[in-house]
């Protein structure tokens, strides 16, 4: 690869993920949010790509472009309200503050570090690598972030449950109509009545 | 002797049609003798776009009328057969009229989301076919993390199907892309784990790799992990949005799903894709678990390309069958048979293969022994769970929905009404006649 084409992919790459990041800032609406921030993760996927990081960068686009994003529209979606204006939030000053202690602390990383070439080039089978390390060296901390989903995934069902309660009556219903006997008069769901309807037939 | 040795100056000639990376490394040796190697590289990546494109284009219109020809003989039925000799060209005229139509954009609609869907849609289906191995050394990006390079793009698309639906301003239109986007985040985990079985028992999880996985142990992997090709194919089927599971855009529910507002050549690109997508499925089950290039040595003989898409056109056949014979399922029952059946039956396979993988690897079993045994142990286990499924953990089906849907008879009509006023106690108003 000849250094134009490399610079070429990394000042566009790099103008994508920064203006894409920009944009989610600047739009008032959520959607567009996170379509700005797709293209900003897709930005920095096409970066990794540009360090030879094939495994990071199609991991990248598989959870943030094709997990994350998706939940945070589902979540768009289901919250009462999205439509709002973007920019009506309570939290804005300590929202503020967290980003910029963040900026700071990133930074401060950035000026540390000693930038210099890779002396050892690209790797290849990254993905062995990476899984033989993950598996041998850092085995306890990928078990406790599989326990760490586990929990979450465990939490999301235990909210998203039925009381049970509910759940039984539901379950009596279900048998009931099962044996050809509803309890369930269809009058009762039209409730409460129209307006039109009271005024039409008063 | 002689004849071997005319053949073998005849393998990797450039004119050696069984692998046509030949003629174009070729061209790329050509290019290096004069210019600097970027030039080579943007060369090579676009004869293989074009390459891509080339078979693409022509295969989608031919597939438009062989689908919509051989599911007009499964309905018993002629299908087209009114423009060209034998409605040949049927997709040409509909293409025609697509392009004609008048394109509208409802006013309330998010313009500008509104109008990238139809193109943005097309980059993750040209995008899939780069790491699909036609050959040997036949494929436009060997990426030895093509499989997941293949669950990454395919999973862009819902992103872009939730933008058609969402921009449309439309409430079947956004019915259809919450229903996309539910059923592909769904039936993306039975799908990678399917994989991952394939990658946990070959080792790699380059695509080339597998299929010249299954060609140096001499077997394909359906009949290794039946299950797990089963469970794909329909987890596939699924994020098709083909028949049995097209409820994201099924026209006697919501209209038309998330393309609802989208008129013209707008709504025929969506359907190209949607073509396209289910051509390179089937190329991509095809090389999974049926062999992809390799046929136990005709590769040797035939161009391995042809192989591979004879393999597709099988799967293809399969795909349109049980389009034109299975009924449509409902949400829910897609959604549980989801997460109720598939997802821990591939599980189930994952950590067979794991234990299998051990077995060959640690244990030192002799794989031309162990494999047999373990085909015929997984085919076993997987009509154990079939059956199990079947009799035992099967939902009850349900005559009547339990609960009172939005369009059942207890709600509208006449019947409502007549209700509405009887409970008002109001006899002196007649709502209809009796």
């Amino acid at each position: 690869m000849s250094d134009f084409g490399f610079h070429l992919a990394f000042w566009s790459l790099a103008a994508m993920t920064i203006g894409g990041a920009s944009m989610i800032m600047i739009s008032r609406n959520l959607i567009h949010a996170v379509i700005w921030l797709v293209i900003s993760m897709l930005g920095i996927a096409g970066l990794y790509l540009t360090l030879s990081a094939d495994f990071i960068a199609v991991v990248q686009v598989l959870i943030y472009v094709g997990a994350i994003s998706v939940l945070m529209l589902f979540a768009i979606m289901l919250t009462p309200r999205a439509e709002r204006d973007n920019s009506q939030t309570a939290v804005r000053t300590p929202a503020a503050i967290v980003v910029i202690l963040v900026l700071i602390s990133t930074m401060w990383v950035v000026v540390d570090t000693d930038w210099g070439p890779a002396r050892d080039g690209a790797l290849s089978e990254q993905a062995r690598l990476i899984g033989e390390s993950l598996i041998r060296h850092y085995i306890l901390p990928f078990e406790i972030g599989a326990i760490l989903l586990t929990a979450a995934l465990v939490g999301a069902i235990a909210l998203a449950r039925q009381d049970d309660e509910d759940a039984a009556i539901h379950a009596d219903s279900l048998q009931r109509e099962l044996d050809g006997e509803s309890d369930l008069d269809p009058a009762d769901v039209v409730d409460p009545p129209l307006a039109a309807d009271v005024e039409a037939n008063s | 002797m002689s004849a071997l040795a005319d053949l073998s100056s005849v393998l990797g000639a450039w004119y050696d049609l069984r692998d046509l990376n030949n003629l174009q490394r070729l061209i790329t040796e050509w290019i290096a003798e004069w210019g600097p190697d970027w030039i080579a590289s943007i060369v090579t990546g676009v004869l293989g776009a074009l390459a891509v494109l080339g078979v693409i284009g022509p295969t989608l219109l031919i597939l438009i009328w062989t689908e919509r020809k051989v599911i007009a003989r499964f309905q018993q039925r002629y299908g087209p057969n009114r423009v060209g000799p034998k409605g040949l060209l049927q997709p040409v005229a509909d293409a025609v009229k697509l392009i004609l139509k008048e394109e509208l954009a409802p006013r309330a609609a998010d313009k500008l989301i509104f109008f990238l869907p139809p193109v943005l849609i097309f980059i993750p289906g040209i995008l899939i076919w780069g790491v699909l191995p036609f050959g040997p050394q036949m494929s436009v990006a060997d990426l030895n993390v093509g499989v997941l390079f293949l669950l990454a793009v395919s999973g862009t698309a819902v992103l872009v199907i939730f933008m058609a639906g969402w921009s449309s301003n439309n409430k079947y239109a956004l019915f259809g892309a919450m229903r996309a986007v539910a059923m592909s985040i769904s039936y993306e985990v039975p799908m990678v784990l399917a994989l991952l079985t394939l990658v946990v028992f070959s080792g790699t999880m380059s695509i080339n790799g597998i299929v010249q996985w299954q060609q140096q142990e001499d077997v394909i992997f359906i009949l290794l992990f039946p299950l797990s090709a089963v469970a794909f194919f329909f987890a596939a089927s699924a994020e098709l949005n083909r028949t049995p599971a097209d409820i994201s855009e099924a026209e006697s529910e919501i209209v038309a799903g998330y393309h609802t507002e989208y008129s013209g050549m707008r709504f025929g690109l969506f359907y190209a894709v949607e073509l396209g997508n289910t051509l390179v499925v089937s190329a991509f089950i095809a090389t999974f678990f049926l062999g992809g290039w390799w046929l136990w040595g005709l590769d040797q003989w035939v161009p391995s390309w042809m192989i591979l898409l004879a393999k597709t056109g099988a799967v293809y056949f399969l795909l349109i069958w049980t389009r034109g014979t299975l009924p449509r399922l409902r949400i829910d029952q897609l959604m549980s048979f989801c997460w109720k059946a598939l997802v821990p039956a591939t599980l189930l396979f994952v950590v067979v293969a794991f234990v299998e993988r051990t077995l060959i690897l640690s244990e030192g079993w002799d794989t031309t022994f162990a494999l047999p045994i373990m085909a015929v142990f997984n085919i076993a286990l997987t009509l154990g769970a079939v059956m199990l499924f079947a009799r035992v953990a099967r939902p009850a089906p349900l005559r009547k929905p339990a609960r009172i849907r939005l369009t059942s008879d207890g709600i509208g009509g006449l019947r409502a009404a007549r209700e509405l006023a009887d409970r008002r106690d109001a006899p002196q108003i007649q709502v209809g006649g009796d």
